[in-house]
């Protein structure tokens, strides 16, 4: 009895991660004027983010349709005798739904297929497709995977430091932190995703009193059994972070990883940001 | 009888208002009794069937409502004493006068955080000790009255001897004055002596002449319905008709006050229109020191305790929220910045230094605020006493961030998040408050020695947590010393320009700040607060 396990492309996991794992990634769409992109496999992230600031359309996206699960599903169903797929909060993308029309066509044709909304984005999801991989290669049941999958979701966090709001009010994505929005101040917003959309949690001043937050964010979530520090577009303050938070990852080393093109066409350049899963005796 | 001390303070306003230094001269302590015993006058039922015991309960409950200050929040205590201690009974005796001063005094030490001697409180504790020998001899209310009229004054010219600033300024306590004032008054009036309200000789140490007070020649105030502008400027010119300048400033506004000699005039003026007086002055010379204050909302407010539209300018959306918040502000730059960082749950409720709310227009405003949590921010050190009363007088659940500035008010709105607890709220914004250093730039409106400083009318200086730390001839560069002065320390600051700095300086002073203090983090915005040149942040 094996399990595959499939997540869609805002789960921002690394390609070698989830070969390592061998985690099956849909991509989204990205339509930059009249063009469509997959997501972080016809457009990179570079790409989108060099772009990004001068679009004067603003640049949507679009969940995998129907058929692009089948497509994975039927090929998996090949070598696998079951299928758990793991995506972004429903809240944020039809993508969940794709996958549960399609899943539901699978069945028809006596594949089993168990689709989970994880309320989460980003390495938030990623990490909990890995957790669930980790405990399926182990051998675990895909009722265990479900239930892992729901526990781990609900310990995630997913987390991020933006230079403006502008992209996640353009994106309709702003959710519950409307209220940050129109501060005559300059302020770097932090926001996290709390039942499946944006929220808010703090305003600092600048950089550097953001960076220190991040730091009391993971110390506060801290045991972890995942940790991921995330950036669009500076890598180098990434690495930095990573370096400063190293002794509460797991293994002694955050993995750091860029937001791709569907995420950070809602954060816009300049975001820095966290994925992260709580223990679960901490929980 | 307490109108009696009423119009006793009326004229002695302008002398308490001079006196009033401590920290920075801000000149509102009369004002700010006076509009606090025109509330209790205001409450007073015209019913006379009922009991003597109900209506020291109404007064004692107006004078808390109407309480403007600190000095206001003290005298209120007087009137609650005053109901304590008439209980049933039917008559004002010498007994019940030494009772109520005792009370106030006892009350006041405890409402306040931190009681300094050489205030208003010395002089409570002082009469409330002698009224009390007094009226043990004697319990005619007239005699203890008399003898506590006199070590009132008596005890007003000892507090420069207790708090070293007021001696360094050469002043006496101004609260304490005013008490003296309204038992001179209330003293005047159970003797039948007309007038009641008089001139009375502020008691320095060492017989010498009090020399701050502009001449109180107002006109009864209580027959202006309306305030409109507070409008002060100088006029300068070789020739000037004093006298036909202060007949044609009496006819075009009220409370006209003009004063001078040799070239200069000062006008004093309250109207409608403030360009009206400024265009009349203008034919009798160069204008300059032009100040303007808006005291609208103190007047209307004492003319109508029920008036329905509340102070509150700028509101939160009507729909219900988990947590509103009410912030105290002064200056369009510094409500729209506030109402802009409010997550669209606060609203702003003009005050500040020289218009302190009263409690009742705090309660008014929680009382409006779209929620039954509110979150008060009363951004002046002044209005924190009174603020932490509104939450015995009203069914919501108030917390009341002990803001003492508005600079420091921004940094805890910063704080607020309207999807967390009103506890967590709470904590996290108490957190910051003391994280923030205020600092203030203003020009002095009186000579004035303060901390050993020698500061000139119309001198800029600049303040840190109430010390001074600058002092000059211009604003700007008052600002840069103190900022200088602070940089070691600062990661951010943030500097609020004034309603004195035009709008189109608030770039050409980021970049000067900027380009000097390159490690610091600066942000210069538009605050449109009255009296401060500057407020700065410093975080």
């Amino acid at each position: 009895m094996s399990i595959a396990v499939v997540t869609d492309s805002t789960s921002d996991l690394p390609v070698d991660i989830a070969k390592q794992h061998d985690i099956s990634v849909v991509p989204l769409n990205v339509h930059i004027e009249d063009d469509t992109f997959l997501d972080g496999i016809t457009i990179s992230a570079a790409e989108m983010y060099r772009r990004l600031p001068d679009q004067k359309v603003i640049p949507t996206t679009s969940a995998p349709s129907i058929g692009t699960f089948l497509e994975v599903y039927e090929k998996l169903a090949e070598t696998h005798d079951e299928i758990i797929s793991i995506h972004i909060s429903a809240k944020l993308s039809l993508t969940h739904g794709s996958a549960v029309n399609a899943a539901e066509e699978m069945m028809a044709k006596g594949t089993r297929v168990e689709v989970v909304d994880t309320q989460q984005a980003s390495m938030a999801l990623g990490w909990t497709a890995v957790q669930v991989a980790e405990l399926t290669t182990g051998g675990g049941s895909i009722e265990e995977a479900v239930a892992l999958a729901k526990s781990a979701a609900g310990r995630a966090s997913f987390i991020g430091m933006v230079d403006t709001l502008e992209y996640l009010v353009r994106g309709g994505r702003i959710g519950k932190a409307r209220g940050f929005v129109g501060s005559l101040l300059r302020v770097q917003p932090i926001l996290t995703l709390i039942e499946g959309e944006a929220h808010p949690v703090a305003r600092v001043r600048n950089r550097n009193k953001g960076l220190a937050e991040l730091q009391k964010m993971v110390a506060e979530a801290a045991p972890l059994d995942k940790l991921a520090v995330l950036y669009t577009t500076e890598e180098d303050v990434a690495e930095q972070i990573a370096n400063s938070i190293s002794d509460y990852a797991p293994g002694g080393e955050a993995v750091v990883a860029q937001l791709g093109p569907v995420v950070g066409n809602y954060l816009g350049p300049g975001t820095l940001g966290l994925g992260l899963i709580r223990s679960d005796s901490g929980a | 009888m307490i109108s009696a001390s009423a119009m006793a303070l009326e004229a002695n306003r302008d002398t308490i208002n001079a006196l009033n230094v401590f920290p920075v001269p801000d000149g509102d302590t009369g004002t700010n009794m006076l509009l606090t015993l025109r509330s209790v006058i205001d409450g007073m039922p015209n019913d006379t069937s009922q009991s003597a015991n109900d209506v020291a309960k109404i007064i004692a409950r107006s004078a808390l409502l109407g309480a403007r200050g600190n000095s206001g929040l003290i005298l209120a205590q007087y009137f609650k004493g005053l109901s304590e201690a008439i209980g049933e009974e039917s008559e004002l005796t010498g007994e019940h006068f030494a009772k109520s001063i005792r009370y106030a005094s006892d009350a006041a030490y405890k409402a306040l955080p931190n009681p300094v001697e050489g205030t208003m409180l010395t002089v409570y504790r002082e009469c409330a000790e002698i009224a009390e020998a007094a009226a043990a001899k004697n319990p005619d209310l007239e005699s203890v009255m008399t003898i506590v009229a006199e070590e009132a004054l008596k005890s007003v010219q000892r507090t420069p001897g207790l708090l070293p600033i007021l001696a360094e300024a050469e002043v006496v306590d101004s609260g304490g004055f005013g008490f003296a004032v309204m038992v001179d008054g209330a003293l005047r009036s159970l003797k039948g002596e007309e007038p009641f309200g008089r001139e009375i000789q502020v008691p320095m140490p060492n017989g010498t002449d009090f020399t701050g007070s502009i001449k109180a020649d107002f006109v009864d105030a209580s027959e202006e319905n309306d305030w409109g502008y507070c409008t002060v400027f100088a006029i300068e010119s070789a020739e000037i008709d004093v006298d036909k300048l202060r007949n044609h400033m009496a006819d075009i506004g009220r409370s006209a006050v003009v004063d001078g000699s040799e070239g200069i005039a000062k006008v004093h003026v309250h109207m409608e229109d403030p360009g009206q007086a400024l265009t009349a002055g203008l034919a009798y010379g160069q204008l300059s020191n032009i100040e303007i204050a808006n005291m609208d909302s103190q007047a209307s407010h004492w003319a109508s305790d029920r008036r329905e539209d509340s102070e509150t300018t700028q509101s939160a959306s009507e729909k219900r929220l988990p947590i509103a918040v009410v912030a105290v502000a002064m200056g369009d730059g510094l409500s729209d910045l506030i109402v802009s960082t409010g997550m669209g749950a606060t609203s702003v409720l003009k005050g500040g230094d020289t218009m302190n709310p009263s409690v009742s227009d705090l309660l008014k405003a929680v009382e409006s605020a779209p929620s039954d949590t509110v979150i008060l921010l009363p951004n002046n050190k002044n209005i924190v006493p009174a603020a932490l009363e509104v939450h015995d007088l009203t069914e919501k659940d108030v917390r009341v961030i002990p803001t003492r500035s508005v600079q420091t008010g921004v940094a805890a709105l910063l704080e607020f998040n309207d999807t967390v607890s009103i506890d967590e709220n709470e904590e996290a914004m108490n957190d910051v408050v003391g994280e923030i250093g205020d600092g203030r730039v203003c020009r002095a409106t009186r000579d004035a020695n303060v901390y050993g400083h020698e500061i000139r009318e119309g001198m800029a200086f600049a303040t840190f947590n109430d010390d001074i730390v600058s002092v000059g001839g211009d604003p700007q560069f008052v600002l840069t010393k103190l900022i200088e002065s602070k940089a070691e320390d600062a990661e951010i600051i943030t500097v609020y320009t004034g309603e004195s700095i035009p709008r189109e300086q608030v770039r050409s002073t980021a970049e000067l700040l900027e380009g000097k203090f390159g490690d610091i983090e600066i942000e210069v915005v538009y605050g449109g607060q009255p009296h401060y040149d500057y407020l700065v942040a410093v975080e």
